[in-house]
């Protein structure tokens, strides 16, 4: 156990996070009706991947939610605790919350630390185009295109990355270990520590350093 | 500070601005103590350690533009050159984990290429730069804490290793990372040492890289090492530059300064001016009359405490030559080199030699991408104007263009011109400056549009005589192999990110650091077909590690308009070279011949403009060293098929 999480007060979030001027605060439903603020509740000081889906895509959306699911397993001590989950829809219209309850209770992903979420069209726009836009017009408009990208965020060390929800399990797990709060200074060194035992073993018995990290 | 024990004296462990507390250090200390670790080098050398508390910026609401500046007040000068030190622990060949080192393959080739010849520490830490006299201090990260980062020098034959310390803050409310992977572009080593994107490590950690400098060809040319080392001395290169190339972070981490030159001299080129046996007596004396111009854009606001601080990692309205805004240098009449390098983080420049009358002066570029050009090519609006590779909009008569990460290496000759005289270096965008020149400017030019004032004196005796004339040929290139593999890569944009897309694939490849996108066998030939399709105009300047290219073709939407060896239809002149980075505007390709020779492992290519590299436009390639390796590396080939895939995942939930 790293002393520093003893110390750390949970969910603090970074000095310079943009926190609601990016992020936004606006209201959101969850599957379960229950109202949440997007920022205040869902990001503030916390882990999290975000992604856009709607409940009647048959197209990429219910792999990406594979996907996410299958992830889901790796992380699972982690979920819920300090790495959360937000599938929000695209077309809050038609996906209210007891559809959006029913499409994860028919996918088995109604699960802790993964919230599906619907709001206002305008909101849920807003967001979509704060966490993917990327100044062109040409995709930024069209609603359909952002649906195998996973944003990454954790707003404790005010960095963001993106993953591929179409790349494989390693990589999107990778990248999301990348927006990990940092360890310790002595937890990194006791980990290269022992690794370097390994390292030492594997050079004694074979000559040579098998794992070559290609 | 005093040194005193702090134990009995706490009045000392109060933290001063750019001072090293003495506490912290015992701290540290006590840390790695603790953890059964104490790295001989870390109590050693404080300036090493670098654990200087410097206060992080204020962040600032975006101006509408930068703080007003009084042009030509600042000295143009070369950055430092580095301190080549002993290092402490030695290098070893393994990662020396115990010590701190980040985990890495080992150094291959390593009793070929150690002891190591030079050897330099780098610390990657917070800093403070004035970019102005007007200007406050401005917070950057830099190596050694330095803006630009400190010079590093190498001799072919003579290997070095740079020992790269992540001595970043290890909590910040800046848009940088703290995590880096140092890039040296493009230097012929390891996979290791190549700075791969996903190898980033974190702060308290160092990594060595090994730096064997040599030609390409050690294998086929290695037996008989002369002066310049092993090689195939036709592959020699003198301008390289190492920068941070931390994955999704790239842009962030080097705009705010983590980037520096790495010069290699050789005999041709051998860092003085004097005769001595095969130097081309270029102008070579770093810094008096050899000078890296490395070029970038910055905006600022002014914040509390005097500090003027950079407002975002988007570029600016500030254009900065070697750490200063619009500075002034005095220059005697004779041959000068520049050594220019873009730096991003994502704009092309235009440059052009504004002589007093208001037209444009030569400029001879003797180099691209660190490679010596046969022969060298003038540029002017005159005579040279068909030279000028500024060629789509905007149009610059005679102008040089300089995309993200290419070099080039040019030569101003001003004995051409009279004593009082004074040019300026001309960018074609215009920059926010706030006041007008103190010198009457020439006739049509805007003093926004100024990046550096020449001021043309007469040589004194103490300083160096002219060179000679520029010889008119610089050197010979090797001749390709037959080419034993084509591959195509584009640069799309697909599906709201920028991708690299082979032509098999539906969608296209974003940056996976686990899987190869494209292997090769060791010593094969291959040509490469480059090609941007994007019809928004956007420009990528495709980047390729490890080894350098011959542009066999350029295309524009498809049609051949140049072709290497083709006297009816001829290669632009600048493309001509030996390069790294090909710059693909909107519709352009290009057709690139490359040998992978003496190492295996991991490389990149990846669009240059830091902002589509951080937006996934990267793809890992690996170099094999036999068959099996080969069949393993196809067959765990990077999918970027977006269907193929996604019925994967179906299967794995019908199973």
């Amino acid at each position: 156990m790293d002393r520093r999480d003893l110390l750390t007060r949970p969910f603090e979030p970074h000095p310079a996070s943009p926190g609601v001027t990016r992020y936004t605060n606006a209201v959101l439903r969850n599957q379960n009706n229950e109202a949440v603020k997007f920022y205040d509740d869902l990001i503030r000081g916390k882990q999290c991947v975000v992604n856009f889906f709607y409940a009647e895509c048959h197209g990429s959306c219910p792999a990406v939610t594979q996907t996410l699911k299958t992830i889901y397993r790796e992380l699972k001590p982690r979920m819920g605790k300090d790495l959360f989950f937000y599938s929000l829809t695209t077309k809050p219209e038609e996906d209210t919350s007891a559809a959006l309850k029913h499409y994860a209770e028919m996918r088995n992903v109604d699960l802790p630390g993964w919230q599906f979420l619907t709001g206002d069209p305008y909101d849920i726009e807003t967001i979509r185009f704060r966490l993917f836009g990327m100044d062109h017009p040409g995709f930024d408009g069209d609603t359909t295109l952002h649906s195998s990208y996973l944003r990454i965020i954790n707003d404790a060390r005010n960095s963001w990355g993106m993953a591929q929800a179409f790349a494989s399990n390693a990589n999107i797990l990778r990248r999301i270990a990348w927006q990990d709060p940092p360890k310790s200074y002595g937890q990194r060194v006791i980990e290269s520590r022992a690794r370097q035992v390994l390292i030492e073993q594997e050079v004694k018995k074979w000559g040579y350093r098998r794992d070559n990290m290609s | 500070m005093p040194k005193k024990k702090a134990k009995n004296r706490p009045e000392v462990e109060k933290k001063t601005e750019g001072t090293i507390s003495r506490r912290s250090v015992l701290k540290i200390g006590a840390a790695a103590g603790a953890a059964g670790v104490l790295a001989p080098s870390m109590l050693t050398s404080k300036e090493a350690l670098g654990f200087q508390t410097i206060t992080e910026p204020v962040i600032c609401v975006t101006p509408p533009a930068s703080p007003p500046h009084h042009p030509f007040v600042d000295e143009f000068t070369a950055p430092f050159p580095a301190d080549d030190h002993p290092l402490n622990p030695q290098p070893t060949e393994f990662p020396n984990l115990g010590a701190g080192e980040a985990d890495r393959a080992p150094h291959p080739r390593w009793a070929q290429f150690s002891p190591a010849h030079f050897t330099y520490d780098m610390s990657a830490q917070a800093g403070l730069h004035q970019f102005h006299s007007d200007y406050g201090q401005t917070y950057i990260w830099g190596f050694n804490g330095k803006f630009p980062a400190p010079t590093l020098f190498g001799r072919y034959g003579k290997s070095g290793v740079v020992r790269f310390r992540n001595n970043l803050p290890t909590t910040t409310t800046t848009f940088g990372r703290n995590e880096i992977t140092v890039h040296l572009h493009n230097g012929h080593h390891g996979s290791e040492s190549d700075g791969f994107a996903g190898d980033f490590f974190g702060t308290g950690f160092w990594k060595d890289n090994l730096y064997p400098n040599v030609y390409a060809g050690i294998d086929a040319f290695g037996g008989n090492p002369g002066a310049d080392g092993v090689g195939d001395p036709r592959e020699k290169m003198g301008s390289f530059w190492f920068h941070d190339h931390r994955a999704e972070f790239t842009l962030n981490n080097n705009v705010l300064g983590l980037n520096g030159m790495y010069i290699v001299y050789d005999s041709t080129d051998p860092g003085h001016e004097h005769p001595s046996a095969g130097s081309l007596q270029l102008p070579g004396y770093y810094g008096v009359t050899d000078f890296p111009l490395e070029l970038v854009d910055h905006r600022f606001c002014p914040t509390s405490g005097g500090r003027t601080e950079l407002v975002n990692a988007a570029g600016g309205d500030k254009f900065i030559v070697n750490g200063k805004i619009q500075p002034k240098l005095t220059v005697r009449r004779r041959k000068y080199r520049f050594r220019i390098l873009n730096t991003g983080p994502t704009q092309t420049y235009d440059l052009t030699l504004i002589k007093p009358d208001g037209s444009v002066g030569t400029i001879v570029v003797i180099a691209t991408d660190a490679n010596f050009l046969e022969h060298p090519i003038p540029i002017d609006a005159g005579a040279n104007a068909g030279n000028s590779n500024s060629t789509t909009a905007p149009i610059v008569a005679g102008g040089l263009r300089v995309s993200v990460a290419e070099r080039y290496d040019i030569i101003i000759d001003f004995a051409q011109f009279n004593a009082g005289d004074k040019l300026y270096l001309k960018e074609n965008r215009t920059m926010n400056v706030g006041n007008p020149s103190p010198d009457p400017l020439p006739p049509g030019l805007n003093i926004g549009n100024v990046l550096l004032q020449f001021n043309v004196v007469n040589r004194e005796p103490w300083f160096p005589p002219d060179t000679p004339a520029i010889p008119a040929t610089l050197c010979t290139y090797p001749t390709l192999p037959a080419t034993d593999n084509t591959w195509e890569w584009q640069f799309v944009l697909a599906g709201g990110r920028f991708r690299v897309k082979r032509p098999f694939d539906t969608i296209g490849c974003v940056f996976d650091p686990d899987h190869s996108a494209h292997c090769m066998l060791q010593g094969t030939t291959e040509e490469w077909l480059l090609n941007n399709n994007i019809a928004s105009g956007w420009t990528h300047p495709v980047h390729i590690h490890f080894e350098e290219f011959r542009t066999l073709k350029r295309f524009v939407n498809g049609v051949v308009v140049g072709e290497l060896g083709n006297p009816s239809l001829p290669i632009a002149p600048l493309h001509s070279g030996r390069k790294d980075v090909s710059r693909l505007e909107a519709g352009q390709g290009a057709l690139i011949k490359m040998q992978f020779r003496d190492y295996s492992g991991r490389y990149l290519i990846h669009c240059h403009n830091m902002a589509h590299e951080d937006n996934f436009m990267m793809v890992r390639w690996d170099i094999v060293p036999d068959q099996a390796a080969l069949d393993a590396c196809i067959a765990n080939q990077q999918v970027c098929e977006l269907e193929m895939q996604a019925k994967e995942n179906y299967r794995e939930e019908v199973a």
